[in-house]
C-alpha cells in the first residue's frame, strides 16, 4: 500500500506542480480545495470558482480526486476579523501567517490525518530536515530558491507538524523551473500569474477592504518633529509605519508615516529620511512562537523582518521584563508593529515573534 | 452541447447589425436626416419584433437583456409578488427582494395552476412564471395558470377592488422552440433575450399588454418612452428582430430537429450507461426539444464537464448563474433531487449547428468519461 496524501490544491501553479510530484513519486494522492472566501469586493470579483476548476483540471489530468472542503467561517474568524482587529488598533499583521497557522496547518491537517492520512502536502516553498534524534521535531528550511522562499508565512506551525508534511517545490530553483515542468506535464496552469499580496483583497488593495470593513474616520496628521497640524486623514487605522503614499498633504516634500495612534486617530509623519524614529536598532517581539518548542539560545542568528526581505544578523535575547528583543547592529527601516519577525539559524527558520508597538521609538510622548 | 448557455451569432443577423456601427451609427434622437433614418430602423425593427410576438411595437420595450427585461417588469408593482420555485435567478432575486411568495413544483417541474391558485391571495400584484425551464426543460401550462390569474382578477373588478394583478412570463428560452405569441399566452408581461436565439447578447425585450403601466429603472434622456433611458442599441435591435424572425420561421422544422437529436442523446444514454436519472416532463411535448438532463450515479458533474472539455465537448451542470457559486441548482432541489444525485447532473442542450454526428461525438465522449470516472472511484450501482 502507498502511502496516502492530503495535498492543498488553489488551482494555482505550484500546488498543481506538488500535487504531480507526489503522484510521480508513487504515493496516493488526494487533492484537497480549500474554500477560504468567495466574496466579491467593490472593484475585484473574487476569483475562487475559476480557480476551483483550475485545481480540477489539474486532478483531472493526474487522474486523481478533488474535493472541496469548504473553510469560509474559520478562515473569517481567524484570517479576516484578526486582520480587520490588528488594523483598527493600529497594527500591520501578516494575514498569510495566520491562514498557515490555523486553516492550512490547523483545521485541513487535522481533518486529513483524521481521514487517514499519513502526510499532508501544500505549494509552499519551504524544505523539511529530519531531526537527528528520534522524538525531537524535524527542521524547516529556506527553500532552494531564496527569491520565492515562504519560510517567513510559516513561522506559527507546530514542529510537529513537519513530521508529516511535505513539500514537494521546496527544491526547485526557480520559478521558472516550476512553469516548465508545469508545462511539460500538461497540467495547463503553467501560464497563471503568481498570486502575490492578500489572495482575498486582489488588486484592489487593503485600503478598499478596510473601508469595506471599518468606519472611515477623520483626523489630524502631525509633523513628528514640531506636533504642528499638516492636514486631515481619514482614519489612522489606514495608515502604516514607512508609508509614503495616500497622504493628501497639498504638496510639499515627501512625507512618511512614522506612527499612528489609533486611539487618538493621529498620523504622525515626517519629511526626514533620517527622523530617528523611523529607524531602529531593538525589535521588542509579542507572541512568540519556536518551531522546536522552545526558545532559541540567547545569540547572534540571522532576522527578516518581512517576507522575502533582507537576513541581517541580529542578537535575540531576553529582555528585562522576559520578552523576547532583537538587537541589530546598526539601525534598521521601522517596523510596523504587528508584522511577522522571523528568525533563523543559517538556513533553519526556528520561529518568531510578532513586533510590538514599543518596538520603534516612535511613540511620541 | 450547451446552446442554453449561449448561441452563436447567425451570420445573417450579423450582416444585418454591421451597418449600424459604422455608417449609420447616429443617434436616433438627433435631429439630423441620418439619423432619422436610424430612429426609423429602429422602430421598425420594434415592429418586425411586434410582427412576430403578434403585438403592437409600442407595446415593446428594449432592454439589455433578459435579466434587466425581467427586473423591469417587477418594477411595474409594489404589492405582493408569486413565482415559482424553479425560476432563473433573476426574477427569484427580485422575488427574495420583496419578500414575495414561492410556489413549489412536482418533480417534473410543473408548477400546478392549484398551487398559484392557492398562493395568489387578495394583495397580490404579480404572478412570475417562466414559460421554459432553461435547466430541466419543463414547459410550463400557461394558459391554464393565467385562468387562475384571470379568476382573481374577475374577482376583484366584481368586488369593486382596483389592485392590479398581472402575468410575467419568461420565454428567454423557450423562443425558438416553443410558441411565443402574446395573443394566445394569456400573459400581460413577457420577457425575451436576443442572445438565447442566435441574436446579440445583452438586447432583450419586455412585452407588456395594453393597459399595463410600466415603471422605469434607468433614468435619463426619456428613450424607449420613458422606460428605459440611454442611447438605444439600434445595431442590436436590428438584430434581434431578425434574429426573432429566422427563429420563428425555423421553429418547428427545428422543434422536431432537435427533438430527434436529443432523443438519439437520450436514448444512448439510457443503452450505453447504468444509473442515469433523466429529468424534466416524461412527455417530450412538454419539454424543450433540445433539452437533456441527466444525472450520472456515483459522478461529480463538476468533473465531468472538465473531462469532457478535454475531449472537446463543452457541456453545462445547469444554469451558469448557480454553477459559478458551486450550490447544488435550486431547480434540482425544488423537483426534490437527492443531493448524491444532484451532484453528477449535466443539463446538455443541443441547437441549430449541432449535427446527429455532433450528438454521436458527444454520446460517447459521455459514455467514456462516466465509464472511466465510476472505474477511478470504484463506483458499482446497486
Amino acid at each position: 500500500m502507498s502511502e496516502l496524501v492530503y495535498v492543498g490544491m488553489s488551482g494555482g501553479v505550484d500546488s498543481a506542480l506538488a500535487a504531480a510530484l507526489l503522484v510521480e513519486q508513487g504515493y496516493d494522492v488526494r487533492g484537497i480545495y480549500m474554500r477560504n472566501w468567495s466574496r466579491d469586493l467593490p472593484g475585484f470579483s473574487c476569483p475562487w470558482a475559476d480557480d476551483l476548476a483550475d485545481a480540477e483540471r489539474v486532478a483531472c489530468t493526474l487522474g486523481i480526486d478533488l474535493q472541496v472542503w469548504d473553510y469560509e467561517r474559520e478562515y473569517q474568524k481567524t484570517v479576516v476579523d484578526y486582520l480587520v482587529d490588528a488594523y483598527a488598533h493600529g497594527y500591520t499583521p501578516n494575514p498569510d501567517v495566520m491562514c498557515n497557522q490555523t486553516i492550512k496547518f490547523g483545521t485541513f491537517a487535522q481533518r486529513a490525518f483524521a481521514e487517514g492520512a499519513d502526510y499532508i502536502s501544500t505549494g509552499h516553498y519551504a524544505c523539511v530536515e529530519p531531526a537527528c534524534y528520534e522524538g525531537n521535531v524535524p527542521h524547516l528550511l529556506r527553500s532552494a530558491n531564496e527569491h520565492k522562499d515562504q519560510t517567513y508565512f510559516l513561522w506559527r506551525v507546530p514542529g510537529s507538524m513537519f513530521a508529516r508534511t511535505l513539500f514537494p517545490v521546496g527544491n526547485i530553483a526557480t520559478k521558472d523551473e516550476v512553469r516548465r515542468m508545469c508545462a511539460e506535464r500538461g497540467l495547463g496552469v503553467e501560464n497563471k500569474p503568481d498570486s502575490d499580496g492578500i489572495c482575498f483583497v486582489g488588486p484592489v488593495g487593503l485600503r478598499t477592504f478596510l473601508l469595506d470593513a471599518l468606519e472611515r474616520r477623520a483626523g489630524d496628521v502631525v509633523e513628528w518633529e514640531t506636533g504642528e497640524v499638516l492636514g486631515r486623514h481619514d482614519g489612522a487605522f489606514l495608515f502604516t509605519v514607512g508609508q509614503r503614499r495616500g497622504l493628501d498633504l497639498g504638496g510639499g516634500p515627501a512625507r512618511y508615516v512614522v506612527s499612528t495612534d489609533t486611539t487618538s486617530n493621529v498620523v504622525y509623519v515626517t519629511a526626514d529620511k533620517n527622523c530617528p524614529a523611523l529607524w531602529t536598532t531593538t525589535l521588542v517581539l509579542d507572541d512568540v512562537c519556536w518551531i522546536a518548542g522552545s526558545s532559541p539560545e540567547p545569540g547572534r542568528y540571522l532576522v527578516r523582518t518581512r517576507h522575502t526581505g533582507t537576513l541581517r544578523e541580529a542578537r535575540v535575547q531576553l529582555g528585562a521584563d522576559g520578552r523576547t528583543n532583537v538587537v541589530f547592529d546598526a539601525p534598521i527601516q521601522a517596523v510596523a508593529p504587528g508584522q511577522s519577525v522571523v528568525v533563523y539559524d543559517g538556513r533553519e527558520c526556528l520561529g518568531g515573534g510578532i513586533a510590538a508597538k514599543e518596538t520603534n521609538g516612535a511613540i511620541r510622548e | 452541447m450547451d446552446h442554453a448557455a449561449a448561441t452563436p451569432l447567425d451570420p445573417e443577423v450579423q450582416r444585418s447589425m454591421l451597418p449600424y456601427y459604422d455608417k449609420c451609427f447616429f443617434n436616433p434622437s438627433a435631429p439630423y436626416a441620418p439619423a432619422r433614418s436610424a430612429r426609423a430602423d429602429l422602430e421598425a425593427a420594434r415592429a418586425r419584433l411586434g410582427r412576430v410576438l403578434g403585438s403592437r411595437a409600442g407595446n415593446i420595450t428594449l432592454t439589455a437583456g433578459a435579466t434587466e427585461a425581467n427586473n423591469l417588469a417587477f418594477a411595474a408593482v409594489d404589492g405582493q409578488v408569486v413565482a415559482d420555485a424553479i425560476e432563473h435567478d433573476s426574477v427569484l432575486a427580485c422575488v427574495n427582494a420583496r419578500g414575495g411568495t414561492v410556489v413549489g413544483v412536482d418533480s417534473a417541474g410543473f408548477v400546478s395552476p392549484e398551487a398559484v391558485r392557492e398562493a395568489v391571495g387578495p394583495l397580490t400584484e404579480l404572478v412570475s412564471i417562466e414559460l421554459a425551464n432553461g435547466e430541466i426543460g419543463t414547459i410550463q401550462p400557461i394558459r391554464k395558470i393565467a385562468g387562475v390569474v384571470n379568476e382573481e382578477r374577475v374577482r376583484r373588478l366584481e368586488c369593486g377592488d382596483p389592485r392590479p394583478l398581472l402575468l410575467h412570463v419568461d420565454a428567454s428560452q423557450a423562443a425558438g422552440q416553443v410558441s411565443i405569441n402574446v395573443s394566445t399566452l394569456g400573459a400581460d408581461l413577457m420577457t425575451l433575450s436576443a442572445a438565447k436565439i442566435y441574436g446579440p447578447k445583452q438586447v432583450g425585450l419586455l412585452w407588456h399588454a395594453d393597459g399595463v403601466a410600466l415603471r422605469p429603472l434607468v433614468l435619463g434622456g426619456g428613450q424607449e418612452g420613458g422606460l428605459r433611458s440611454g442611447t438605444e442599441n439600434v445595431a442590436g435591435a436590428v438584430g434581434f428582430a431578425h434574429a426573432l424572425e429566422i427563429a420563428e420561421q425555423m421553429r418547428t422544422q427545428e422543434a422536431k430537429r432537435l427533438r430527434g437529436l436529443s432523443g438519439r442523446l437520450r436514448s444512448g444514454l439510457s443503452k450505453r450507461l447504468e444509473g442515469v436519472v433523466f429529468s424534466g416532463p416524461a412527455n417530450t411535448k412538454n419539454r424543450l426539444p433540445g433539452l437533456v438532463h441527466a444525472s450520472f450515479l456515483g459522478v461529480e458533474a463538476r468533473r465531468l464537464v472538465i473531462a469532457l472539455e478535454r475531449r472537446n465537448v463543452l457541456v453545462g451542470t445547469g444554469s451558469a448563474c448557480a454553477a459559478s457559486k458551486m450550490r447544488v441548482s435550486h431547480v434540482l432541489t425544488a423537483i426534490g433531487m437527492d443531493e448524491s444525485v444532484a451532484q453528477g447532473s449535466l443539463r446538455m442542450t443541443m441547437g441549430r449547428l449541432t449535427s446527429a454526428e455532433d450528438v454521436d461525438v458527444a454520446l460517447e465522449a459521455i459514455v467514456a468519461c462516466v465509464t472511466e470516472e465510476r472505474e477511478r472511484v470504484g463506483w458499482r450501482n446497486i
